[in-house]
């Protein structure tokens, strides 16, 4: 265990842009405020719907801690595959966190709070999908 | 009072609930006795217990009177510290939210409706007399970035009246201000409050009753020229299906009390794989 990954996008993030340094800000800042070991971010490929780098942080588990997403809204669209993210990061021992929103994945409860908001977004803007 | 429900919906509603739904919409507020007395006194005395802690002194016997006085261990220089401190403890309680709700939840559920998306954190402000600080200009929430679906619950932690509590402009004069909100370019916010000053209202609102209004009309607070010190909190709460501004899902709100019906449609797909 040393410390977390960042996760930053390269793509839109709903219906926003966040240049890269300033996601980076963000996680640093983050990690600092909750005292949490912050290593480099992986940057997800622009290509739509691609999740190469996530897989990949995932993969590495728990090499390290765990994940410091820029935001949920990063994560993909379908909810069996999110799931699947979950399920991974938890039985590894590891969290998942998201800097924008301020929320931690480290339980099966903290799962189904992020499935409630982001089921709600994803209806709501099925555009932004 | 205006009746404001169209004549085609009006046996859809409970009397009870026609009187609410109109006289919030004559007066875009209403304040009303707590619902739940046992979950607002915890949280009266939850926060003074951890305001003690902060300044390092006993925990009070009797709240109201300590929050009240709290100018005389409290200064103007370490009041925003202090008070984050107090906010962060107060929202690290995992009840805190339901119990806010418990408050006003039946107004709240007609009001707004009963699938409700709530702020992730519960407001607190203090406003010590005299104290310049920690003011609110007038402003609308609509203006800097809430939707305008929203409603806030505000409820004081000790009794609140005259420059002590916050103003709202009433409607009519709120709609003539912000229909002609062009005549204040190149002004400030002080002008608008100049506008509307003579046709505002202090809202008294004793400890033990709440206070909830829509954030699109003009409000605010001024200078405490009353001998105690204002504590409040306030949240706000949406339909959880309703319109979202900058305020957004995850960040800013999170559905609290999403209903079967919505979870099934949420989770619902339509077979597919048909070919023409």
């Amino acid at each position: 265990m040393s410390g977390f990954s960042g996760y930053i996008a390269s793509r839109m993030i709903g219906d926003s842009r966040v240049p890269q340094h300033i996601q980076n800000m963000v996680i640093r800042e983050y990690c600092r405020q909750r005292g949490l070991t912050f290593k480099l971010s992986a940057t997800e490929y622009a290509v739509p719907h691609c999740y190469l780098m996530l897989e990949k942080l995932v993969d590495e588990l728990p090499a390290h801690d765990g994940i410091v997403a820029y935001s949920m809204f990063m994560l993909p669209r379908r909810a069996e595959r999110r799931r699947a993210l979950y399920d991974r990061i938890l039985s590894a021992g590891c969290a998942l966190y998201a800097a924008c929103e301020d929320l931690a994945l480290t339980c099966e409860e903290d799962a189904r709070r992020w499935e409630d908001i982001l089921a709600v977004q994803h209806a709501l803007h099925p555009e932004q999908s | 009072m205006n009746d404001h429900i169209p004549q085609s919906q009006r046996a859809f509603f409970a009397d009870d609930e026609a009187e609410l739904a109109n006289a919030f919409l004559d007066g875009v507020h209403i304040i009303r006795p707590a619902e739940d007395r046992t979950a607002l006194d915890r949280i009266q005395a939850h926060l003074a217990a951890t305001a003690a802690g902060i300044l390092d002194v006993a925990v009070p016997d009797e709240p109201t009177e300590f929050l009240d006085t709290i100018h005389d261990r409290v200064t103007v220089d370490r009041l925003n510290d202090f008070r984050l401190a107090v906010f962060r403890a107060l929202n690290d309680q995992d009840w805190l939210r339901p119990a806010y709700l418990a408050v006003a939840r039946k107004a709240i559920e007609t009001i707004v409706g009963n699938e409700l998306a709530m702020q992730r954190r519960v407001n607190l402000s203090i406003q010590l007399p005299d104290d310049d600080s920690s003011l609110l200009p007038v402003h609308a929430d609509v203006w800097s970035g809430d939707s305008p679906y929203e409603v806030v619950l505000w409820i004081p932690m000790v009794d609140c009246f005259a420059t002590k509590s916050m103003f709202i402009a009433p409607p009519d004069i709120d709609r003539a201000v912000q229909d002609r909100f062009t005549e204040f370019e190149g002004k400030t916010a002080e002008d608008v409050w100049r506008e509307i000053e003579p046709h505002v209202r202090f809202l008294e609102v004793p400890y033990g009753s709440y206070l909830l209004f829509s954030q699109n009309v003009m409000h605010g607070n001024r200078i405490n020229r009353e001998a105690t010190t204002r504590w409040s909190m306030n949240c706000r709460f949406k339909s959880v299906m309703s319109p979202y501004a900058d305020k957004r899902l995850g960040e800013f709100f999170e559905p609290v009390t999403l209903r079967p019906a919505t979870r099934l449609g949420l989770d619902y797909r339509l077979p597919g794989g048909f070919e023409e």
